[in-house]
């Protein structure tokens, strides 16, 4: 928290180490929201943008990570809706990814990025609302607590968001494993 | 209770979303129920991917480029960590715009009020129209000849009505009768 205090001048050395610490996540965030590397890094951008302009602002006593994941999902939200982009499958991040670390097994770790890129399939699937949701409390690990706050609903909606997203992907991934 | 009812909590229960109590019920269910117990190891391993998602990494390059982007677009000279100043000027036109529109120009009714009163006799006993003109202020500019001949009519009564709008004068232009009538 201290080390947030000192940062908390708005000065670009500040910023440059809090993008550093962050910019993997917001991208990551976005991505997963966005299902296209272009936009995505379009909303990392912009993401960004607004924490340089806040960041004499921002509530050090609640840190910045809130308030980054809340912006996130905001401004992939206003891209998605201003581009209209169809959650395409040829428009996965496949090759953005990074090389993964060698295996003992190749043919299982192969099976289970081939899983990965049906959930992740899946997950362009759901409704906007439902998706951020599950990409907050899921695959980030929120608490349903934190992601109601950051989406700005209850926790009774965030919670009956994820349980319907949850089934919902089990239906997407049961077909398009099946369509395999 | 059917199954049906219990997806909703087998979803909940899948990610750690339930209380204590409702842990127990559901797993009193899933131990006598194996449709339920296979949707609910679905739902696991759905979890599970997921979280792998998180660990993904992503390409060095791509993250470079938004680092870039982003430091560049900050570095501008012209970047304005405030946001914008368009729409404040925007507002501020507005507001200058609306108040010059509804401004009123003259605290009350400023159109004149004229009102002859007949009988009210000038000293050289040309009879002269009185004016009022309420509320603003006015001036009477009377022009006439004082010595027209006899059995002439004498010139045009000018009356001039001066009201604090200067784009509002009335002129009056009475006719004189010949003296003598």
């Amino acid at each position: 928290m201290m080390a947030w205090r000192r940062e908390n001048t708005g000065d670009m050395a500040a910023f440059e180490r809090i993008m550093s610490q962050c910019e993997r996540r917001v991208l990551g965030v976005a991505l997963r929201l966005l299902n296209n590397p272009q936009d995505a890094q379009d909303a990392a951008q912009e993401v960004f943008l607004r924490l340089y302009k806040h960041l004499g602002n921002l509530d050090e006593t609640r840190g910045y990570e809130p308030w980054l994941y809340r912006v996130t999902v905001n401004v992939c939200r206003d891209i998605a809706r201003v581009r209209r982009r169809s959650v395409g499958l040829e428009e996965m991040p496949e090759r953005r990814l990074g090389p993964v670390a060698p295996q003992p097994d190749a043919y299982q770790d192969a099976e289970r990025a081939q899983q990965r890129e049906i959930v992740r399939r899946a997950l362009s699937c759901l409704g906007e609302k439902e998706r951020a949701a599950l990409v907050l409390r899921d695959v980030e690990g929120l608490s349903t607590r934190e992601v109601a706050a950051i989406l700005g609903s209850s926790e009774n909606t965030v919670r009956s968001q994820i349980c319907s997203a949850r089934l919902k992907l089990r239906d997407f991934t049961g077909r398009l494993l099946r369509r395999r | 209770m059917s199954c049906s009812k219990f997806e909703t909590d087998i979803a909940l229960y899948a990610g750690g979303d339930l209380t204590a109590g409702q842990i127990a019920r559901v797993e009193s269910h899933l131990a006598e129920c194996a449709q339920c117990r296979a949707l609910a190891e679905e739902l696991r391993a759905g979890q599970a991917l997921l979280g792998e998602l998180r660990d993904e990494p992503l390409e060095d390059a791509m993250v470079a480029q938004v680092r870039r982007r982003a430091l560049a677009e900050v570095g501008r000279a012209d970047f304005n960590p405030r946001g914008s100043l368009a729409p404040l000027l925007a507002l501020a036109a507005a507001i200058l715009l609306a108040v010059v529109l509804l401004w009123p120009r003259h605290p009350a009714n400023h159109a004149p009020v004229a009102r002859m009163e007949p009988g009210v006799a000038l000293p050289d006993a040309t009879p002269v129209p009185r004016v009022n003109i309420t509320p603003a202020r006015h001036r009477i500019v009377r022009r006439h000849r004082r010595s027209a001949p006899a059995a002439q009519p004498g010139p045009p009564l000018l009356v001039q009505f001066v009201t604090d709008d200067p784009n509002v004068v009335i002129y009056w232009l009475i006719d004189r009768k010949p003296e003598g009538d």
